[in-house]
């Protein structure tokens, strides 16, 4: 399974368009590391937990969006974006989508 | 006694948001469903180029959004979660919901342009804005989907 | 090249566990770990506030004795002078055989209720009701009452009480509740009783001090017999205040029985004074 932002993958013809596919996921890190990156948050710097928390939930929204794209009888997805949006303080949402596409 | 008022109120919008939000949830998804199936024929891509085979009349912007909130159930149950964290799945299903509404509200815009394609499309969400230092405001999201709808030349 | 938007699987994105049940199972677990730490918080409370030196638990308290709203100590007629120097009399005999700490002050307080109890609280303070000291059988019996509430203040049962009340109370506040709202139940729970252990405690003790006094444990019994009796005879109230600060249960009973026999069989009883103002002991 191929993915890319761009329109199409380079060096290989694009055979079909399945339309738009997308994953989702809405996560959270127990509620000590949301204390630490509390704290954390006093002297700046990277907060891993949540970086780490936002990493985890694309890698699960990409792999749903293959997902769907798999179910469609896709072999690629192009134009892929990301969006992430905060709804509840500490959860992360993160939303992945693009079209579907059989390359050759 | 109060205490017992508190709970008491507490467990009565748990089962409020319970009930009543689970049957919404479901017939959201039932009507969710039958949408899609209508406008099947209104296709949507995230791509920038438009099929170079066909001809078009013309494109223009059409946006999909719609406001979703969250009941009192799903907000317990997932701020019950976030304490362990891991997948929040009462606020999954939500944007599930939001999402897709925001795209058939977009195709339901193109076809009544006319129009049989959406390029370029883009999802985003947003937050409503809630008074930060009220915890218990709920809160509600704004789901809004655009792109350009392209109208045929020659109407199949 | 083809265009199509064939049925995707939207349901990859909810994912399709039980809400509800795993809700619910969070709950429970939530409940599990408040609840232990609630009753860790209470442990550790307990014994930091047992850490107080027992001259500055008096001076917070000073005169005043918590937990007791008629307090009868003035002597307003002949006869309760005269019980109260009675008790004091004989709580200072008793206190005498039991090995209290150094500056450990004992004062006695007489309440006019008719209920048969007695109570232990902050600053060495001893409260006993009219109604135990009109219904116990003998001087040892009342001997009895007085070491066990004394073997309480030295195990410094009550301020290791309100030491584990006030740090489930700084739990209510640190979870967001109002401790103002909770503190009245937790503190009514408190004075409920101590725990099982406590009691078991401040019995042996009480058993000790008995012995020393009167060089057998004789008449303990009857005490709880007494009160086990008022317990069924006043069944519509607070059965739980005299059953829990003191259980009554058969096991207890028998425990004071064998103590009783270990030690020197069956001794005579002293007997308490008669009270003046009824002319009768029941």
């Amino acid at each position: 399974m191929e993915i890319s932002n761009l329109d199409s993958i380079p060096g290989k013809a694009i055979t079909r368009h399945l339309g738009l596919v997308q994953g989702s996921t809405v996560r959270s890190k127990h509620v000590g590391k949301d204390i630490f990156a509390g704290l954390k948050n006093i002297v700046g710097g990277e907060l891993k937990a949540y970086t780490e928390l936002l990493n985890e939930s694309r890698a699960e929204a990409t792999e749903r969006m293959l997902a769907q794209a798999r179910a469609v009888g896709a072999n690629a997805v192009v134009n892929v974006r990301f969006a992430t949006s905060n709804i509840a303080s500490g959860a992360a949402e993160v939303m992945a989508y693009g079209t579907a596409v059989v390359v050759q | 006694m109060e205490l017992i008022i508190q709970f008491g109120v507490i467990a009565f919008l748990l089962l409020l948001g319970l009930v009543f939000g689970r049957a919404a949830e479901q017939r959201h998804f039932r009507e969710l469903k039958q949408k899609e199936l209508i406008l099947r024929e209104v296709l949507v891509f995230s791509e920038k180029h438009p099929p170079a085979d066909q001809e078009f009349r013309s494109a223009n912007l059409v946006v999909g959004s719609v406001v979703i909130a969250e009941d009192y159930f799903k907000r317990i149950a997932a701020s019950l979660k976030s304490l362990v964290g891991g997948r929040l799945t009462a606020y999954e299903s939500l944007m599930d919901r939001g999402r897709r509404e925001a795209i058939i509200r977009m195709k339901q815009a193109a076809r009544e342009a006319g129009a049989s394609m959406i390029f370029n499309v883009r999802i985003e969400t947003a937050r409503l804005s809630e008074s930060d230092s009220n915890r218990q405001a709920l809160f509600a999201a704004e789901f809004i989907a655009y792109g350009t709808a392209l109208v045929p030349a020659t109407r199949p | 090249m083809s265009w199509e938007n064939p049925p995707v699987p939207h349901e990859v994105n909810a994912s399709r566990e039980s809400v509800l049940a795993e809700f619910l199972r969070l709950l429970a677990g939530l409940g599990i770990c408040v609840l232990a730490l609630a009753a860790l918080l209470y442990f550790a409370g307990g014994w930091l506030a047992r850490w107080v030196p027992i001259s500055t638990e008096a001076a917070w308290v000073g005169d005043h004795v918590i937990g007791l709203s008629g307090l009868d100590d003035a002597p307003a007629d002949a006869g309760n002078a005269h019980i109260l120097a009675q008790l004091q009399a004989l709580t200072a005999r008793v206190a005498a055989n039991m090995d209290l700490p150094q500056g450990m002050q004992v004062r006695v307080h007489l309440s006019s209720s008719d209920v048969p109890n007695a109570f232990a609280t902050l600053g060495g303070h001893l409260v006993v009701n009219r109604g135990l000291y009109r219904r116990m059988p003998s001087e040892n019996a009342l001997a009895l009452v007085i070491a066990h509430e004394l073997g309480h203040i030295k195990a410094r049962d009550p301020i290791a009480a309100v030491g584990g009340s006030a740090s489930l109370a700084l739990l209510t506040v640190a979870l967001g509740g109002d401790a103002r709202s909770l503190a009245p139940g937790i503190a009514r729970l408190v004075q409920l009783g101590y725990s099982r252990q406590a009691e078991s405690a401040a019995d042996a003790e009480a058993l000790l001090g008995l012995h020393r006094l009167y060089g057998h444990a004789g008449g303990a019994a009857a005490v709880f017999e007494v009160l086990d009796d008022y317990g069924r005879e006043h069944r519509e109230i607070s059965m739980p205040t005299l059953l829990s600060t003191h259980p009554a249960d058969a096991r207890r009973i028998q425990r004071m029985r064998d103590a009783a026999a270990d030690w020197n069989g069956n001794p005579p009883l002293v007997p308490l004074p008669v009270e003046e103002e009824t002319g009768a002991r029941p």
